[in-house]
């Protein structure tokens, strides 16, 4: 098994350990092999602190990576945020004059930045290091019939010389992904929209949300597949706000991706969590007991 | 934009505003921009506001119209980071990066909205951007998780001091 380091980040372990339960469940089974970080903080987010002092963002952002290079391994995260903030920390660091002064202030803790560790998001690591094919072998139940509307987020793809995921115009990593569970993926209009969460005015989210939810809304999808969570507490809960607001019967239920891989390697959909969401993907337990009966 | 009134007068260009907003880092990028508004098309901002437009935003800091971005109820946090301009730049200007190099201009003088200061603090005070409850710790025990462990603040607030003998950084 190829070895990895883990960095969880915050919103995952700390609002949806699900995500977390689902991500430990499925990797091993790829073939990769999980190894914790001790020591690691909030990447730091990309939006919030880094709008405070970008420089001290990076220098905890690279203390972070220095963790992960102490042990000798890339690292790989599970949230569009944190791949962001490191990615573009391994990206700016390759200035010799920025690496100088973000390690004069790493030695004041007796760390120093080197950049051997690549930053890897786990849909690419999961694509590159595994594989669809794999995937596929992996999966016990093919969701046979199971349509999944796809969300991207922003941070996954972009700043796509720095993220180095996918054509950030035509991606399709996920599509790709959800197809080796045997479902059937579909891109919604409005894929290309932000869920607005970084937005700081309530007019620009609330509209382009509902845009979003429309378009999602429109392909009548069983399931809106999900690999952000930021973008996932959007659709969840967001969803709920905006249906009220606009009176639209926007309904369609989002799962984070590792959950859903989880769910068609055989994991039962009791034991993934789907409990604490706003709209639980009930077409995957009432799909269990049907294909139970057979 | 400016008042009728305001233009009529000249513009002054801020030079102060531009020092300034060159020394944070990337905040120099918009000096490559040449206003040809290929970040406007996909902005969803823009899409969905009256108010916030990444070529303006671009040109006012050409302009060193400071006042107008660091201040109370500024245009830019209305930026939903989504990185689109920033992808269409033929320039590589980063308008994405000028605008949080702005916001950082903003926080050094205590001026950023609520709901982002109280992320702030949460991270300066634990680590995390998201606190970490006892009912947390119980769910992630249900799933067979272990609980989350302190991060060592102690080394994070060294990171934050200042650099030496490089005075109000």
């Amino acid at each position: 098994m190829k070895k990895f380091a883990f960095f969880p980040g915050c919103l995952i372990p700390a609002r949806h350990p699900a995500m977390e339960f689902a991500i430990r469940k499925t990797l091993p089974k790829l073939g990769i092999e999980i190894v914790d970080l001790h020591g690691t903080s909030c990447c730091p987010d990309p939006i919030y602190f880094k709008s405070k002092d970008k420089l001290n963002w990076l220098s905890v952002a690279a203390r972070n990576l220095c963790i992960a290079e102490a042990q000798g391994l890339d690292v790989f995260t599970n949230c569009s945020g944190c791949t962001a903030t490191l990615s573009e920390t391994y990206h700016l660091l390759e200035n010799p004059v920025l690496r100088d002064r973000v390690n004069r202030r790493l030695a004041r803790i007796g760390m120093e930045y080197r950049g051997t560790s690549r930053v890897r998001h786990i849909a690419t690591l999961v694509r590159d290091e595994a594989g669809y094919e794999k995937i596929r072998e992996t999966v016990t139940r093919p969701l046979e019939g199971l349509k999944v509307a796809i969300h991207y987020g922003c941070h996954l793809l972009k700043p796509s010389n720095i993220m180095q995921v996918d054509n950030p115009d035509n991606p399709e990593v996920l599509e790709r992904m959800v197809e080796a569970l045997g479902a059937t993926p579909v891109r919604h209009r409005n894929w290309y929209l932000c869920c607005g969460k970084a937005c700081q005015t309530e007019e620009i989210p609330v509209n382009m949300m509902r845009d979003l939810l429309g378009t999602v809304s429109d392909e009548h999808a069983d399931i809106l597949g999900m690999i952000c969570p930021t973008c996932f507490g959007q659709f969840d809960f967001g969803q709920m706000k905006i249906s009220k607001l606009f009176d639209e019967d926007f309904s369609t239920p989002p799962v984070y991706y590792f959950q859903l891989l989880a769910f068609a390697q055989g994991v039962p959909y009791e034991k993934l969590g789907f409990d604490r969401q706003r709209y639980r993907p009930e077409c995957l337990r009432r799909w269990q007991e049907e294909t139970a009966e057979v | 934009m400016a008042g009728k009134s305001d233009r009529d007068r000249p513009v002054r260009v801020d030079f102060a505003f531009r020092r300034e907003l060159a020394e944070k880092i990337e905040g120099n990028l918009a000096s490559f921009c040449y206003q040809c508004g290929a970040c406007v098309g996909d902005c969803p901002a823009m899409t969905y506001s009256d108010t916030f437009n990444p070529r303006e935003i671009m040109l006012k800091v050409l302009y060193g119209l400071g006042d107008e971005l660091v201040s109370e109820g500024s245009v830019i946090w209305q930026c939903t980071n989504c990185y689109n301009c920033s992808e269409r730049c033929p320039q590589q200007v980063k308008p994405v990066e000028v605008i949080i190099s702005l916001k950082n201009m903003l926080a050094d003088r205590g001026m950023y909205p609520d709901a982002v200061k109280r992320i702030i603090t949460t991270f300066e005070e634990t680590g995390r951007t998201v606190p970490y409850t006892s009912a947390l710790e119980r769910q992630r025990e249900a799933f067979g998780l272990p609980p989350l462990e302190p991060v060592p603040m102690d080394e994070i607030r060294k990171l934050f001091e200042p650099d030496e003998g490089e005075e109000g950084e």
